[in-house]
C-alpha cells in the first residue's frame, strides 16, 4: 500500500483565500487520505483582545474575515453591549441589519467569483466581482470604507445612513435581482457546471449534524437551521424572509443555498429600509467604557455560518477573556469527511464549495 | 433534450451580455465622485456619514490634548504629537498630531475622540508614495484641504446595466 500511494501538498500558498495546506494521499487519481494543515495565519486574536479596550478591539477583531467584516463584528457588539450596559436604539438595529446583509452579499459574491474559477468557468469570475462593486459602493456610502468598515460599536452604529441611500439601495437591489436570473442561466443551471458539482462531495444530513457544520453547509444538507430565525437578534424577528434549504447535500446544493441567500438578503435590505423607524442611532457614554463584572454570550449568523463570542469581564476597560467561535473552523472536519474517495480534480470544487476562509479559522 | 436547452440558454446569455454596458471605471482618467469625508459631532456623540480617507486638521481649533493619539493606541499607533513653530492661543504647548499613513487603518476612531471639531477625514484616497518617509504627514501637510479632482463620474443603472457617467 505504502509504495502505491503518492503524498501531495496542496498549498500552503493561497489555495483560494489565505494560506492553508491540504496534505492529500493519492492512489492513482483517487484521494485515500486527507490531512488539513491550518495555522499559517494564526495571530492570536483572542489574546490580543485582552490588551485592548472594547472600542480598540473593533478594528482589530474584524481583520480575520475582512470579506465579511460586519458579520464577525456583530456578535462582538451584542455581547459587549450586555457587559457595558449600552442597549442599541431601534433605528441602529435596522441599520445593523442592512449593513450585515450587504456584507453577506459582498462575501457570497466573492465566494461565487472564486468558485467560478475553481470549476473552470471564467465568466462567473468576472461577473460577480464586477457586480460586487455595486454593493461595495452602497456599503461605502454608509460606513465610509470599502472592506473593513469598523461600523458597529457597542451602543449602536457610528453614524446615520445618508439621505440618498434608501433610493439607491432599492435601485441596486431591483437591478441585481434581475441580474441573478442571468447568473442562473449561465452558471447554476449550466449543464457543464452541473456535471462538475452535482453528486460531488455528498454530505448527508446526519453527518452534517454530527460533524458540526453550520450555515450554508448545514442548510445544503437539508437542515433548516439559521440563527436569524431560531434566536432572532437585533429586530430580525420583524422581518419576513425565508431560509433556503436544499436536501441533496452535494456541492450544487451548497451553491444553490448561497444563491437563495443572495435573493433573501436583498429582500431583507428592502424590508429593513421600509420598516426603519426614525430616532437616534447611538447610545453613548463619555470617557473610557468599563464593563460590569460578569460574562456575556452572543451568536449571530454570519455569511459562513454561526459566529459566537463569549466575553468575561472583571470590571476593567479590557475584556478579561474573549472566546471567538468561528464557522470556518468547523469546515476542517467536513473536509476530511468529504474529500476521501473523490477524484483529485474534484478537490477544488469541494474545498471552495464549503466556503472555508483560512484566516477566520486560524484567528 | 433539456441538456441541449440549458446549454443553448447559457450560450445565449453570454451572447446577450456582449451588448451590455461595461461597469469598469477608467480610473486614472476619471474619478468616482465622493462627496465628503467622515466627520463627527462631539456634542451629539454621533458621526456624519462620509468617506474615510486622509485626515484634515484644523490648526486653529486643535488644543494639543492628545486624545486622538490615545484613541489610536493599540489600533495602529500611527499618531504622534509633534511640536510646531506656530502660535495659536488655544494650543499653549504648540503640539499637533502627525499621522503615519504607512500604519493607519482608516478606522476613524481618532475623529470620534476629538472633542474640539479639529480632526476630520476627507475624500482623498490617493496617498501612495515611493518611500516610507513621505507617508508620514506633518500637521502642516494635514491642514491643507485636498485638491478637487477633475473628471468626476457617478454610478448609474439603466436597462443595459450599470455604468459610470
Amino acid at each position: 500500500m505504502a509504495e502505491r500511494t503518492l503524498t501531495l501538498s496542496i498549498g500552503p500558498q493561497h489555495p483560494g483565500a489565505g494560506h492553508f495546506r491540504l496534505i492529500v494521499v493519492l492512489d492513482g487519481d483517487i484521494v485515500v487520505d486527507v490531512k488539513p494543515d491550518p495555522g499559517y495565519v494564526h495571530r492570536g486574536a483572542e489574546k490580543m483582545a485582552e490588551y485592548r479596550t472594547y472600542i480598540q478591539n473593533i478594528p482589530h477583531l474584524e481583520r480575520p474575515v475582512i470579506i465579511d467584516s460586519s458579520g464577525i463584528l456583530f456578535p462582538y457588539v451584542l455581547a459587549s453591549e450586555e457587559l457595558l450596559d449600552l442597549p442599541p436604539p431601534p433605528r441602529a438595529q435596522y441599520i445593523r441589519i442592512i449593513m450585515a446583509e450587504l456584507n453577506r452579499i459582498i462575501s457570497h459574491l466573492y465566494w461565487l467569483g472564486i468558485y467560478g474559477v475553481f470549476v473552470g468557468h471564467t465568466t462567473m469570475f468576472l461577473w460577480p466581482v464586477g457586480d460586487r462593486e455595486l454593493f461595495i459602493d452602497l456599503a461605502q456610502m454608509i460606513a465610509g470604507a470599502r472592506v473593513t468598515f469598523a461600523f458597529f460599536v457597542p451602543g449602536g452604529v457610528r453614524n446615520d445612513i445618508p439621505d440618498d441611500f434608501p433610493d439607491k439601495a432599492i435601485k441596486v437591489c431591483n437591478y441585481y435581482e434581475k441580474r441573478l436570473k442571468e447568473y442562473e442561466k449561465i452558471f447554476f443551471y449550466n449543464p457543464l457546471v452541473l456535471k462538475r458539482t452535482q453528486g460531488v462531495g455528498i454530505l448527508k444530513r446526519e453527518d452534517a449534524i454530527e460533524l458540526g457544520a453550520t450555515g450554508p453547509n448545514l442548510r445544503g444538507s437539508g437542515v433548516k437551521s439559521d440563527v436569524r430565525k431560531d434566536e432572532p437578534y437585533s429586530s430580525y424577528d420583524d422581518i419576513d424572509f425565508e431560509i433556503p434549504v436544499y436536501k441533496d447535500g452535494d456541492c450544487w446544493s451548497r451553491c444553490m443555498v448561497r444563491l437563495g441567500e443572495l435573493y433573501q438578503s436583498m429582500n431583507i435590505i428592502k424590508q429593513a429600509i421600509k420598516k426603519m423607524p426614525s430616532g437616534p442611532v447611538k447610545n453613548a457614554k463619555r470617557g473610557v467604557l468599563k464593563g460590569i463584572e460578569g460574562e456575556a454570550f452572543a451568536r449571530t449568523e454570519s455569511a459562513r455560518g454561526t459566529m459566537a463570542y463569549y466575553i468575561i469581564s472583571d470590571g476593567k476597560p479590557y475584556p478579561y477573556r474573549l472566546k471567538l467561535s468561528v464557522p470556518s473552523f468547523r469546515c476542517l472536519s467536513l473536509m476530511k469527511h468529504l474529500l476521501v474517495n473523490q477524484h483529485v480534480a474534484d478537490i477544488p470544487a469541494i474545498y471552495w464549495g464549503l466556503d472555508y476562509w483560512p484566516v477566520e479559522a486560524d484567528k | 433534450m433539456s441538456l441541449a436547452i440549458d446549454l443553448i440558454s447559457a450560450i445565449n446569455q453570454a451572447i446577450k451580455n456582449l451588448f451590455k454596458r461595461r461597469i469598469t471605471l477608467r480610473y486614472p482618467e476619471v474619478n468616482l465622485d465622493i462627496e465628503r469625508g467622515y466627520s463627527y459631532d462631539p456634542k451629539a456623540q454621533v458621526g456624519i456619514a462620509g468617506y474615510k480617507g486622509r485626515h484634515i486638521l484644523h490648526l486653529e481649533k486643535c488644543t494639543g490634548c492628545s486624545l486622538c493619539a490615545i484613541a489610536c493606541q493599540n489600533i495602529a499607533n500611527c499618531i504622534a504629537m509633534v511640536k510646531l513653530d506656530v502660535s495659536y492661543p488655544q494650543n499653549k504647548k504648540s503640539i499637533f498630531p502627525q499621522i503615519d499613513y504607512g500604519n493607519c487603518v482608516f478606522c476613524g476612531f481618532c475623529v470620534d475622540a476629538c472633542p474640539f471639531y479639529a480632526l476630520f477625514m476627507t475624500n482623498d484616497h490617493e496617498l501612495s508614495s515611493t518611500d516610507k518617509k513621505s507617508l508620514i504627514m506633518s500637521p502642516l501637510q494635514l491642514s491643507i484641504p485636498p485638491v478637487k479632482k477633475k473628471g468626476l463620474v457617478q454610478l448609474e443603472i439603466d436597462d443595459r446595466g450599470p455604468y459610470h457617467k
